[in-house]
C-alpha cells in the first residue's frame, strides 16, 4: 500500500478543498427546496387545508388585520416556523398554489416571536 | 468507595461509564463493569432519545407518518420511509407504478450507501482515525447533494417515499447527477483500500460473534452476514422491483469486528451496483398512484393488519400496521434492527473484552440509537 498512499497523497495536497468558505461563496440551493414560506394572499380560498394536513399544527388561519380585512374578509394561514419541520405538505395540498416553500433557509434568530409569519407581514396584527 | 478505601480493599473491580455523553457512544450509554483492563460484564442503558414514534402514528395520518417516519433513523431515513409507505399500501391493497419503484429502490440503495460511509466514519473515529472519519464526511456529501436536489432536503426527506409512490419525480438532469456521485463514491473506496494499515490491527479478532450466537442473539443485517450467514431481505423475500437487479450479498465467516467492517465497504460497491442499473433501466411513467396523487386527508386505512419487512442499511426493519376502518393507523409496531444489536448483542460481545477494544465493538455492530428507542 506504501507507493500508492504516497501517489495519493501528493494528489491529495494539490487538489481543491471539498469545502466552500462560507460567508463568501456558498454551494448553490437546488430549486424545489423546501425553505421558508411564501404565501400569496390574492390566491388563497382559505380552504383551510394546509393547517389540516401539518403534521405539527404549525398552520394556524388567522384575520387579517383590522384595516386590511375588507380587502381580505377571510382567514389565513399563519405559519409557526418555530413547529414547522419543512415536510411542504402544505405546498402539495394547496389546491391554487398559494403556499410555496421558497429557498430561504437563513432562519434562525434570537427572537422567538419572529419566528412567527403572519399572512400580512407588512403590518402586524 | 473513595480513593482510600479502594486500595485497601480487596475489591478491584469498578463501574465505568461508556456513554451517553461519550463523543463515540450517541445517545445511549453502556455500564461496564471493569477488572483492570478486562470487562468482567457491560449493562446497555437505552432510552436517551425515546419519542414515542408509535403512539405518535396513532394519531397521524398516513401521509403525516410518512413525514414521520424519517426521524426513526437519521441516517438511513428513505429506508424507513420506503417501509412505512409499503405498509400502507399493502393495507390499502395499492399498486406503485413501476417508475415510482425504481426510483424507490434507487433512494433506498443511496441512503444504505450513505448510511455505511456514515458507518465507516464513525467506526474509524472510534478508533482513533480521524482521516478516515473526515473522508467519509465529505463523501456523504456527495449523496446528501443528490437529496436535496431530488427530496428538497439533505437528511430528512419528509416523506419524499410517501404512500402511492414517490412526492415528485426527478429533476431534469438527476440520472447525470447521480452517476457522477456514485463516481465519487468509487473513489473514497478507493480511498478506504489504500489507507489505515492499523484497521485490521485494531479490529482482527475482536468481538468475535459465532453464527450459533448470532442467530440465537437476533443479530440480522450486516453483522449476521458477516458472521457467516447469507440473509438479505432484498434476496430473500424481495420487496418492490429488487428482483430485476443483478447484485451479490457479500458474507464473510470470521464474525469480528473487522469482518463486519469489511462486509459494509462490500456493500457499498454492491448499493452502487444496483444504483447504477436503475438509472440505466429507469422507465417513463406516472411517479404516483394517481388516487393518492394529492397528499389525502380522507385515506381510509381499511379493517385488518399487515406486518411488512425490509432490509434496512443497519439490518432487517419491519413495521406491522394494524387499520380499524379510520383515517389514522390502530396501531403501528415498529422493529428495528438496532435494539437486537445493541442490547443483547453488544452485551455478549463485551464479556472478557479489553477496556480498549469497546468502541471497535460498540462501532463495529453499525448501532443507530435513534432507531433502537424509537
Amino acid at each position: 500500500m506504501g507507493i500508492e498512499l504516497l501517489g495519493r497523497l501528493v494528489r491529495n495536497m494539490v487538489a481543491r478543498p471539498l469545502t466552500v468558505s462560507f460567508p463568501t461563496e456558498s454551494i448553490p440551493i437546488p430549486d424545489g427546496y423546501r425553505g421558508e414560506h411564501r404565501f400569496d394572499a390574492d390566491k388563497c380560498i382559505s380552504c383551510g387545508l394546509c393547517a389540516s394536513i401539518c403534521p405539527n399544527k404549525a398552520i394556524e388561519l388567522v384575520e387579517a388585520p383590522p384595516d386590511r380585512r375588507e380587502e381580505y374578509p377571510k382567514r389565513y394561514p399563519r405559519i409557526d416556523l418555530r413547529k414547522c419541520c419543512f415536510c411542504a405538505l402544505c405546498q402539495d395540498i394547496c389546491p391554487v398554489g398559494a403556499l410555496t416553500l421558497t429557498k430561504n433557509v437563513f432562519l434562525s434568530t434570537f427572537d422567538p416571536a419572529g419566528a412567527v409569519r403572519p399572512p400580512f407581514p407588512d403590518r402586524s396584527e | 468507595m473513595n480513593k482510600r478505601e479502594m486500595i485497601s480493599s480487596e475489591e478491584t473491580e469498578y463501574e465505568l461509564f461508556f456513554g451517553p455523553a461519550h463523543p463515540g457512544s450517541g445517545n445511549f450509554s453502556v455500564r461496564l463493569k471493569v477488572d483492570g483492563e478486562r470487562v468482567v460484564s457491560g449493562r446497555a442503558d437505552p432510552g436517551y432519545l425515546h419519542r414515542g414514534f408509535e403512539k405518535l402514528m396513532e394519531y397521524r395520518l398516513p401521509i403525516q407518518n410518512a413525514v414521520l417516519s424519517d426521524r426513526i433513523c437519521v441516517f438511513e431515513a428513505l429506508n424507513w420511509n420506503l417501509l412505512h409507505a409499503e405498509a400502507v399500501e399493502e393495507l390499502l391493497g395499492i399498486e406503485v407504478p413501476r417508475r415510482a419503484q425504481y426510483i424507490r429502490v434507487m433512494m433506498a440503495e443511496l441512503s444504505r450507501i450513505q448510511s455505511h460511509i456514515v458507518w465507516y466514519g464513525v467506526f474509524s473515529i472510534a478508533l482513533g482515525f480521524e482521516t478516515g472519519f473526515k473522508i467519509a464526511f465529505a463523501y456523504r456529501d456527495y449523496v446528501l447533494d443528490l437529496f436535496e436536489m431530488i427530496t428538497g432536503g439533505r437528511v430528512y426527506p419528509a416523506g419524499y417515499i410517501c404512500p402511492g409512490g414517490v412526492r415528485r419525480d426527478l429533476p431534469e438532469g438527476a440520472e447525470e447527477r447521480i452517476l457522477a456521485a456514485l463516481e465519487k463514491v468509487d473513489e473514497m473506496l478507493a480511498w478506504e483500500e489504500t489507507g489505515a494499515p492499523f484497521f485490521p490491527e485494531r479490529t482482527k479478532g475482536v468481538g468475535v460473534l459465532s453464527l450459533e450466537d448470532a442467530i440465537r442473539l437476533g443479530a440480522t443485517g450486516p453483522v449476521l452476514r458477516a458472521s457467516g450467514m447469507k440473509a438479505d431481505v432484498r434476496k430473500d423475500d424481495p420487496y418492490e422491483v429488487y428482483d430485476e437487479f443483478d447484485f451479490d450479498v457479500p458474507v464473510l465467516t470470521d464474525g469480528d469486528a473487522y469482518s463486519r467492517y469489511r462486509i459494509g465497504l462490500a456493500e457499498i460497491a454492491e448499493s452502487v451496483k444496483i444504483v447504477r442499473q436503475a438509472v440505466a433501466n429507469l422507465p417513463e411513467g406516472d411517479f404516483i398512484h394517481p388516487s393518492l396523487a394529492k397528499p389525502g386527508v380522507k385515506v381510509q386505512l381499511p379493517e385488518g393488519e399487515v406486518y411488512v419487512r425490509n432490509e434496512v442499511a443497519r439490518g432487517e426493519g419491519a413495521m406491522h400496521l394494524v387499520g380499524n376502518g379510520g383515517t389514522n393507523p390502530y396501531r403501528v409496531k415498529i422493529r428495528g434492527p438496532s435494539l437486537l444489536h445493541m442490547i443483547p448483542v453488544l452485551e455478549h460481545l463485551l464479556v472478557g473484552a479489553s477496556v480498549a477494544d469497546v468502541p471497535a465493538i460498540y462501532w463495529s455492530l453499525n448501532i443507530c440509537p435513534a432507531d433502537m428507542d424509537r
